[in-house]
């Protein structure tokens, strides 16, 4: 091995593979079907690879052929830097290849050394991060699930505790006791009717309507559009349901702004469904986890988030 | 940037260094041939035969001159770095898992694992000593009862080794007599990685137990904590600024058996000081098992269990960045 010069000369070439390999289709001589250019190809000798190097760029060109039995010719450019480097490094730059790169020539060898595509470093905030942690606890999720679940009004506490307890628990053992022996509901919530709830807002103190709701303005137009966050939809009501048995039953999770019950226009029987516009989306919500599976006429509630009415 | 790729080996990446000036990176796999690249380009210079299993890690000395390999094939080597030549082999009861040069390159020391009912052992040689080699008669065999090491480094001017054990334990082993100076236990499972800073006063060290930890080396004591969600299987150290690279992941085998799921094979840089992440480099499209810093800090590697090892080059942005605090 001839000793490598000291640093003030460019001491070793380098070669940086450039990133524009071109994969250029070769069109195969004999075109009538694949089978015959299969064949074709296969007769035909692969013109060696050729080498080219001016200044500072190698050019190599090779030909292959590929899955599909055509020929392929793959342009490599490379760009040839000499850089100035200490001499030990010198030194080792000019090792000979051992193991399984022994046969290989100078300059990285394709099947061991690719580019890949531009990636960048992505640079956090703190912001950011801590909403990403939140995503990822497995915990947060938990918090969302209630371990207790009271009987009432399915609220996330015990059914002694319910504060609903004195309101919609008559309702339901009136409704138990009348499913029993058979009688219609509509009896049922007629029967509960004597013990009307007392008219309380939820939160037991009044609360002027202008102050209602999260981010309501002040007062309120007539002319306003139906708030359709705070509207729920209940479904399989039976035939006999009128718009004060809906009053009754969902009165006590809080106010209610307007009830609309599809009757048929001849009949005026209830069509089975009926909407509730709540003041406040706390109040639909917490109607629909308690009344939904809610056993009511003997048929079982459906209550959901009406959808908005362009939807429909 | 546009990173290099190196493609040399068929399985999970082990360990990847550079040499002490940068221009050799060096790469060991779960295949039996450890490589050597340059890593300006990422030509490959090399491969070291002969190893029969997996080889865990791997350390070359500060002249460049050789290079040590430990695998599970109960052996432990040490190669010639220019012509791949093996120099000579030590035979172990079991799998060596971690071994290293000192500083000095003329002693080494490796660890073998707890199997077979053998107790693991930490045990250096001097290799200049002929007799030592052809004795199989170590300058010292430290006996390790307790949990089992599971990664190691050389500390204090060669004057004792750090092992971090599959507990989650940190100890000091003094090199003159053996014994056990000191031992710490901060984190709660396996040390995957340790790595020293550039003075070598500091280390950083990477755990199952999803954070990586910085130590002062010398009185083990706890300086900081990068906290990340998942394993972190190494860390490394930038020697050119306060930044610390993670790298890790969830096992695929494992995410049945844990809560996080798969995916996110980031690689995750720290504040050292601040404790807080910056930035993130994806590439890998599997756990990340090591990564190394380039000695002047321009440039950093990783290597993944997807069996490819990325030389990353960074952009002027890493530099101009500037941490807001």
């Amino acid at each position: 091995m001839p000793s490598v010069e000291p640093d003030n000369k460019p001491s070793w070439a380098d070669q940086v593979e450039d990133l524009d390999d071109d994969v250029d289709d070769v069109p195969t001589t004999s075109g009538s079907s694949k089978v015959d250019a299969l064949i074709a190809i296969s007769d035909e000798e692969l013109p060696p690879p050729e080498e080219v190097i001016d200044g500072d760029t190698k050019i190599i060109t090779e030909y292959s052929i590929n899955d599909e039995g055509k020929k392929i010719k793959i342009i490599r450019t490379y760009r040839v830097e000499t850089r100035k480097a200490s001499k030990t490094i010198a030194r080792r730059k000019a090792w000979p290849k051992f193991g399984e790169s022994e046969y290989e020539g100078p300059g990285p060898n394709p099947s061991t050394t690719a580019i890949c595509d531009d990636i960048f470093m992505t640079f956090v905030t703190n912001k950011e991060e801590a909403l990403n942690e939140k995503e990822e606890d497995p915990m947060a999720k938990l918090k969302g699930t209630r371990i207790v679940q009271c009987r009432i009004c399915k609220g996330d506490h015990w059914t002694t505790k319910c504060p609903y307890k004195d309101t919609l628990g008559p309702i339901q053992e009136e409704l138990d006791k009348s499913d029993k022996p058979g009688e219609a509901g509509a009896a049922g919530a007629s029967g509960a009717e004597g013990q009307a709830p007392p008219a309380r807002a939820p939160g037991g103190k009044y609360v002027p309507p202008s102050l209602r709701g999260a981010n309501r303005g002040p007062g309120e137009s007539m002319q306003q559009r139906r708030d359709d966050q705070a509207t729920i939809r209940v479904t399989n009501l039976s035939e006999d349901t009128r718009e004060s048995d809906l009053q009754e039953l969902f009165r006590p999770f809080g106010a209610i702004s307007r009830i609309y019950l599809a009757k048929d226009k001849v009949t005026h029987q209830s069509k089975g469904f009926a909407f509730i516009n709540f003041h406040r989306r706390e109040d639909a919500a917490r109607a629909i986890t308690g009344v939904n599976g809610f056993g009511y006429d003997n048929l079982i509630l459906n209550v959901e988030w009406a959808r908005p009415s362009t939807q429909q | 940037m546009k990173p290099l790729m190196l493609q040399g080996h068929t399985r999970a990446i082990t360990q990847i260094r550079y040499n002490r000036e940068g221009d050799l990176l060096f790469s060991c796999a779960k295949d039996t041939k450890p490589c050597v690249w340059y890593s300006l380009n990422g030509e490959r210079l090399g491969t070291y035969n002969g190893h029969n299993g997996a080889v865990w890690a791997m350390d070359v000395d500060w002249q460049t001159t050789k290079v040590l390999t430990a695998a599970a094939d109960n052996s432990a080597r040490l190669w010639d770095c220019e012509t791949g030549k093996q120099l000579f082999q030590w035979d172990t009861n079991n799998a060596v898992r971690t071994c290293g040069f000192s500083y000095s390159g003329d002693t080494i020391m490796f660890c073998t694992d707890r199997q077979m009912g053998y107790n693991p052992t930490l045990d250096i040689y001097d290799i200049r000593a002929g007799e030592q080699l052809a004795n199989n008669a170590p300058l010292l065999s430290i006996p390790i009862d307790g949990p089992k090491v599971t990664s190691a480094v050389w500390g204090g001017l060669d004057e004792y080794i750090i092992t971090g054990h599959e507990s989650g334990e940190f100890s000091q082993f003094d090199v003159k007599s053996g014994e056990r100076v000191r031992n710490v236990k901060v984190h709660t499972k396996q040390i995957n990685d340790i790595q020293l800073n550039k003075d070598r006063t500091m280390f950083v060290s990477a755990s199952k137990d999803t954070n990586a930890m910085l130590f002062d080396a010398d009185s083990l004591d706890h300086l900081k904590t990068y906290k990340t969600e998942r394993p972190v299987n190494s860390a490394a150290m930038s020697p050119r600024m306060d930044h610390v690279v993670l790298g890790g992941g969830q096992e695929a085998m494992q995410v049945t058996t844990t809560s996080t799921r798969i995916g996110k094979f980031d690689a995750r840089f720290f504040h050292l000081i601040f404790e807080e992440e910056f930035g993130r480099v994806k590439g890998h499209f599997g756990p990340i098992n090591s990564v190394a810093f380039h000695p002047d800090g321009r440039s950093y590697s990783s290597g993944g269990e997807d069996g490819y090892v990325r030389v990353h080059y960074f952009d002027p942005q890493y530099f101009e960045f500037e941490f807001e605090f």
